[in-house]
């Protein structure tokens, strides 16, 4: 059995999860992931999809030719791979995909991001799939700003409204193409997927301690009418912005959460602010995009770098 | 509601076929480019499948996504929204989709686009290739005989560098023939073939044509004023007033010339040769008049 804090979860898994930090073991873990029968469909679905079904607190999700798992009240993760060769496979679909619906589950804020520390807060960076999220965690990181999480991340909102983000240490996962353009090959590590030039890349200083949010900008593309920068957008579009960045937005209308996301969005609103960053997708801007952040770091009084 | 395929190979008319069809729906004044009242996009966009399947699409192969498309083709005709909205978008009678994809089978041997489940049929667009090719180069910022070998390229597809994740899934465009026979010969859905070059000699019956296939109502009011609007310089002006989010990002114009038989200045022999002895039977079958003795001698 291997141990691990994922999002801010006790995990105890099967199967060795790749790019996530170990964590001593622990003897009531709040997530099993395990080997075991898994179905093709689950009787008395309520909701499904052309890969998915819920029914109640069980969720099927198949990735046809990799694995089908079942995902059990957001406690336990029972596995099948779909063939023999494809068993190597399915840690990196539990790591995000799985995880992420897992934390959908579990009724917690879950947004599609990476973030960085900035003195002592969480940054993050929303978007969907390919929208440079990593990257520009990935460059913030080389930066100086340590990578808090890469993908999903959990955000929990208290009772005094403080949203707080729980980094897990996990590892960037970046193309070929970034890794050389942000000159990262010295810490390349292995390939995510054996078919995929998609490579993990060790983010450097590690941490696990709950974070404040200091600020969440959704990634948007430089493309008219949106022309490079920060802007804030109007409050009452803040809701639905930010349950379209929950990691699987389908999920939070059909599992009746937008009540979560929508107070959520107010308490972020208020304590740390939404912001669009609008960027182009070259990397010879980027460092321009990061002067861009820090002056409104500077702004938001988040400036100074952390040790 | 139907759904209907809008399918080309690029840079034949698909974009200002849309732009045709958003402005049925205008009555003042001409919808903004950047801004069209349509539902459907392009069938290879990325997000709709992360969003409606869960999975996520950086984690699969190309093959793996390929069998898995008609999935999603399936639940969008079944009327599954393809983003988060606060309030559901109008109903509109017909749901057209953008596609540049050839019309292809998945390596399970399924219609990548679902078939008759994914689409209730396809308007065909199609453009003498001798004038596609300074307008793709145009739109890839290569030169003139790149966009000719592409055009050429039985093997050729976008979207599928190996060491970066496209905003577009793969698509397969194998070369400017097999892209349209693909279409054209596929026997799952009905399909309405509209020539780039008919749309520029009668664009109102044109219009009035595909709507009648498409079974969309449009008054021939609606039709004249959509014609307006999205006349080529209307397109134009409003690119150059404020930039095209559809632009190549290379800082050219998208609207460039939107002309028949540029190739007459913009090719030299050569190059109208190399296109013609590869496409001419296809050329032929459209109707466009060979310039070649070589091609004319290999099409017979």
């Amino acid at each position: 059995m291997k141990f691990y804090r994922v999002s801010g979860l006790s995990v105890a898994s099967e199967i060795v999860l790749p790019g996530m930090n170990v964590s001593p073991p622990q003897c009531a873990p709040q997530v099993t992931i395990r080997p075991g029968p898994v179905p093709h469909s689950i009787p008395h679905a309520s909701v499904a999809g052309p890969t998915w079904q819920i029914a109640g607190k069980t969720f099927l999700l198949r990735i046809p030719g990799i694995a089908r798992f079942l995902l059990i009240d957001g406690r336990e993760n029972v596995f099948s791979p779909e063939t023999e060769a494809s068993t190597a496979d399915i840690p990196i679909f539990i790591v995000g995909t799985v995880f992420g619906i897992l934390l959908h589950q579990r009724e917690q804020v879950v947004l599609h991001a990476s973030a960085v520390r900035v003195n002592g807060k969480a940054v993050l960076f929303c978007g969907a799939s390919g929208s440079w999220k990593s990257t520009i965690a990935a460059a913030l990181a080389q930066g100086g700003y340590p990578l808090v999480t890469d993908d999903v991340c959990s955000l929990s909102v208290s009772a005094s409204g403080a949203p707080t983000v729980y980094p897990d240490g996990r590892q960037l996962k970046l193309w070929a193409q970034a890794i050389n353009r942000l000159d990262l090959v010295q810490r390349q590590g292995e390939r995510v997927r054996t078919r995929l030039e998609k490579f993990f890349v060790e983010p450097g200083a590690v941490f696990s301690e709950p974070l404040a949010l200091g600020a969440v900008y959704v990634l948007r593309e430089a493309r008219p009418p949106h022309a490079p920068g920060i802007e804030k957008p109007n409050v009452v579009d803040t809701a639905l912005l930010l349950r379209r960045n929950a990691y699987r937005p389908l999920l939070v209308r059909r599992m009746e959460q937008m009540a979560t996301y929508f107070h959520a969005a107010a308490s972020i609103a208020n304590s740390a602010g939404i912001y669009h960053l609008t960027r182009t997708l070259d990397f010879t801007s980027m460092p321009d995009m990061i002067s861009t952040l820090e002056r409104h770091w500077q702004e938001l009084h988040l400036r100074e770098k952390a040790a | 509601m139907r759904t209907i395929w809008l399918a080309s190979y690029p840079k034949s008319g698909n974009t200002w076929m849309r732009m045709l069809i958003a402005n049925l729906s205008a009555k003042d004044a001409p919808v903004d480019i950047n801004n069209l009242p349509e539902r459907g996009g392009i069938a290879s966009a990325r997000p709709p499948f992360d969003h409606l399947l869960l999975i996520d699409s950086g984690l699969l192969t190309h093959e793996e996504i390929d069998c898995l498309r008609p999935r999603l083709y399936e639940t969008l005709a079944n009327g599954a929204e393809d983003d988060e909205h606060d309030t559901a978008p109008d109903q509109t009678p017909v749901r057209f989709v953008k596609a540049h994809d050839a019309y292809t089978l998945t390596p399970q041997g399924e219609p990548l686009l679902a078939g008759e489940r994914g689409a209730d049929a396809a308007i065909v667009i199609v453009r003498d290739p001798r004038d596609v090719a300074p307008s793709l180069a145009n739109h890839l910022h290569r030169d003139i005989d790149d966009a000719i070998a592409f055009l050429n390229d039985r093997q050729a597809v976008l979207c599928a560098k190996p060491d970066r994740q496209h905003n577009q899934l793969r698509q397969h465009l194998p070369g400017w023939s097999g892209h349209v026979a693909s279409w054209l010969d596929q026997t799952d859905i009905p399909v309405h073939l509209v020539r780039y070059e008919d749309m520029q000699s009668d664009t109102v019956a044109v219009l009035r044509g595909l709507l009648n296939f498409a079974r969309h109502p449009a008054s021939e009011q609606d039709i004249s004023r959509a014609v307006r609007f999205a006349d080529f310089s209307e397109l134009q002006n409003q690119e150059r007033a404020w930039g095209f989010r559809e632009a190549p990002q290379n800082g050219r114009n998208f609207f460039r010339r939107g002309e028949t038989e540029c190739w007459r200045d913009e090719l030299n022999a050569e190059q109208i040769a190399r296109i013609e002895a590869a496409h001419a039977p296809m050329m032929q079958r459209l109707g466009y008049e060979l310039a070649t003795a070589v091609a004319l001698a290999r099409a017979g």
